[in-house]
């Protein structure tokens, strides 16, 4: 068990759960098991050692937060945890005690303690996002440019293996991938989960459609041979690939490993490779 | 470009508690029906167990030799969802695998079973199997293809929110249904606690309590009576796409016997108990180091594949804790419940069922309500592709979905 302080930003300060959590459990398993004991209906279930407001008055609400499938798949609890853009479902508390950057692009430092010793984790809603309420943000802006004709499907690396079984239900349900991708194979989601962590972390301050909106726009150009002219028109103006000052701090913090910075990098390329 | 007509528009204003899929479906259906919707999500629309579950588009053949009607209706939803939600499935058919002798003989039963629900189920030779999926267990002694796929739980369900809000339905997360009001026997309002805290009072002619394994408790909040068991059950995921169709035990039923890929993940679950709430439920370890084992019965080497995380979501079980109710195959089916004979009428309650039936649970709740209100409409939610999961940060911020960003362009050819 990790004796732990978990302290959520609500508005203009903090609250602050004292809690012993597994060392497997996650940000969010952490935070979950916090509401329940807060919302059972159990008397004096409350959580233990009444989190406290700012002015020490007790509460037992724990701030809002987002979550929906806790296996970094729908991208929707993305936080700035420890300073550093994360998704609360596949941090660990353990990952917290380990020495890690408390900024993105920062050198690794030791964990945060408490007065006695216990692990500190600050929670704080992803910059740029939409705050809703506590730590709950959306992180509308950094995926508002996001092309509409972006498909979400790709084809699936078929590594060497046979087509799928035929499929007489094709004819009823055409579906799978989309009109000027690859054959109707395998297909499979696209890597980047939509969480913004790259956007929260992005230094640049000037107009910007940020990384998660250009590696659409690069995934798109690479498979839709009918969609390239014009990704690379949204790709050329001021506020696309252009803004970027190539701090690579969205490839560092992308629970994907989607590198934005490399799709940004690519749209360069065929920028200058058009001009010519 | 999303915009089906709406034909005939009605006063009644409908309150829809619950953002999971079932809410989110039935939201959309009851706003293309051209009533007034207000929906309420207590937390984020799908933190209940919509978006945590196993993700699995279902055919039917799993439920085929337990429940025909079941099965077909799955075979249809698939086929209606391939169509309109195209973005938000990997849709790439499914094995089911027998591995032991007696799940052999179970092939027969479990083919016919499937064809006379609909669903084009056949047996391919073991090694056309491997070919195409050869992580598959190499003693595998028998194949069966069926039309299974995987479901982004998520991205489905807010593809519904994106088009209830396009129709102009009001979407509030973070608002909970914290009190019901009756009057003269039929529902007149009730009593919502928005982000900030604060209380407020609202009217409304009808009540779709569309809250899964919360049911009994906001049912309480009209002092009905609605015996619901939270049921939770555990996934666990490996990094690594160990497979594209989705693989299953040719077997009745349990624990462990379905393997969903889905993006650069491999998911093997669930499993079943019982909980006193549906709040902060957590895979035990024990449940973690059953599936891994059963994962390795499937795909051979599965559980040394890198470990990625582990959940579980709570199914929504008819009857009490304490009651010897056998709960799989009860969860499985949905139930429209009318409160009109317990002094609430306009109060119905959508429970049970599938994500991947979100669609006809709507449908059915939706005719209960129109039914009650005494206007009819049909359903049209099969007709038209959904606008994409994306379109829906715009509405709840107010700001419509689209011409946002430099970068938005209307489709061309359309991808979706
Ligand atoms: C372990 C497991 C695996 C599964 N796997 C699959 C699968 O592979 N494929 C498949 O098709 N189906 C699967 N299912 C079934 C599927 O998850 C459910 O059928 C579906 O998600 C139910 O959605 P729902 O909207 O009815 O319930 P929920 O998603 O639980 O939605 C209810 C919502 O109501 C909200 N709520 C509660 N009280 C209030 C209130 N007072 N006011 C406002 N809101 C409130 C809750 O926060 C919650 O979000 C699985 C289920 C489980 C448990
Ligand atoms: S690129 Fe990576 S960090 Fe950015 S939104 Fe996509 S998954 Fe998240
Ligand atoms: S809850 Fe879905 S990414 Fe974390």
């Amino acid at each position: 068990m990790i004796d732990t302080i978990i302290r959520i930003r609500d508005g203009g300060g903090f609250v602050e759960f004292p809690g012993s959590f597994p060392e497997d459990a996650t940000v969010l398993d952490a935070l979950e098991t916090l509401r329940a004991r807060a919302e059972a209906d159990v008397p004096g279930a409350g959580v233990e050692g009444p989190g406290t407001g700012r002015g020490g008055a007790p509460t037992v609400r724990v701030p809002h937060y987002r979550h929906s499938c806790h296996h970094g798949s729908c991208g929707t609890c993305g936080a700035v945890v420890n300073g550093l853009p994360a998704l609360m479902c596949l941090t660990r508390l353990a990952d917290l005690a380990a020495p890690r950057p408390r900024e993105p692009g920062g050198p690794p430092a030791g964990p945060v303690r408490g007065t006695s010793g216990e692990l500190v984790v600050v929670l704080e809603p992803l910059r740029r996002g939409t705050v809703i309420s506590g730590i709950a943000a959306r992180p509308t802006a950094a995926l508002a440019g996001i092309p509409e004709e972006y498909s979400y499907l790709r084809s699936s690396e078929d590594a060497g293996r046979a087509p799928p079984p035929a499929d007489p239900t094709r004819a009823a349900a055409p579906g799978g991938l989309s009109a000027g991708s690859a054959g109707p194979g395998r297909v499979r989601f696209e890597a980047c989960i939509e969480c913004g962590l790259c956007s929260s972390a992005c230094p640049v301050t000037t107009p910007f459609i940020g990384p998660a909106a250009l590696a659409a726009v690069n995934r798109q150009r690479e498979k839709s041979p009918d969609s390239a002219e014009r990704m690379l028109e949204v790709a050329g103006k001021p506020d696309g690939a252009p803004a970027c000052e190539r701090h690579l701090h969205c490839s560092r913090v992308c629970p994907q490993a989607v590198y934005p910075g490399k799709h940004i990098q690519l749209l360069r390329n065929a920028l200058a490779g058009r001009a010519q | 470009m999303f915009d089906p007509p709406i034909l005939s528009r009605h006063d009644a204003r409908i309150c829809v508690a619950g953002g999971g899929g079932s809410g989110a479906a039935l939201a959309y259906d009851l706003a293309l029906r051209g009533f007034s919707v207000l929906l309420v999500e207590k937390g984020e629309f799908t933190s209940g167990t919509t978006g945590r579950h196993h993700g699995q588009l279902h055919s039917g053949a799993r439920y085929a030799v337990g429940d025909r009607a079941i099965a077909r209706e799955c075979m249809e939803e698939t086929l209606v969802l391939r169509r309109i939600a195209p973005q938000a499935l990997e849709y790439n058919g499914g094995i089911f695998a027998a591995i032991r002798d007696d799940e052999a003989d179970y092939a027969p039963a479990f083919i016919s079973a499937c064809l006379e629900a609909g669903i084009p189920a056949r047996e391919i030779p073991v090694s056309e199997a491997r070919v195409s999926e050869p992580a598959l267990n190499p003693r595998t002694k028998r194949t069966v293809w069926v039309p299974d796929g995987t479901i982004d739980a998520f991205r489905l369900a807010a593809s519904f929110l994106a088009a209830a809000a396009a129709l102009g339905a009001e979407l509030r997360a973070f608002t909970e249904l914290v009190g019901i009001e009756t009057g003269g026997g039929r529902i007149r309002g009730g009593t919502l606690r928005g982000p900030d805290g604060r209380e407020e009072r609202v009217s409304f002619d009808g009540l779709v309590s569309a809250t899964g394994a919360w049911a009994g408790r906001v049912g309480s909040l009209a002092g009905l009576d609605i015996p619901v068991t939270p049921a939770p059950g555990t996934m666990v995921a490996v990094r690594g796409r160990l497979s594209d169709l989705v693989l299953s035990r040719l077997a009745p039923p349990g624990d462990g016997d379905i393997l969903v890929p889905q993006r650069g993940l491999s998911v093997i679950g669930s499993t079943q108990r019982r909980a006193d709430s549906p709040e902060g439920i957590l895979p035990t370890k024990e449940e973690i180091e059953f599936l891994l084992s059963r994962g390795d019965e499937l795909v051979p080497g599965f559980s040394s594949a890198p470990f990625h995380a582990a959940w579980a979501a709570a199914r929504p079980l008819a009857g009490r804790a304490d009651s010897d109710a056998e709960g799989r195959a009860i969860s499985r089916d949905f139930a429209v419940l009318d409160h009109g004979d317990e002094g609430a009428a306009g109060m119905f309650t959508l429970i049970g069922g599938k994500a991947t039936v979100l669609r006809a649970m709507a449908r059915k709740a939706a005719d209960e309500v129109c039914a009650f209100l005494g206007d009819p409409e049909p359903c049209r939610t099969a007709e038209y592709p959904l606008p994409s999961w994306r379109s829906l940060d715009g509405y709840l911020e107010g700001s419509g979905a689209t011409g946002r960003g430099a970068g938005s362009r209307r489709p061309e050819g359309g991808a979706a």
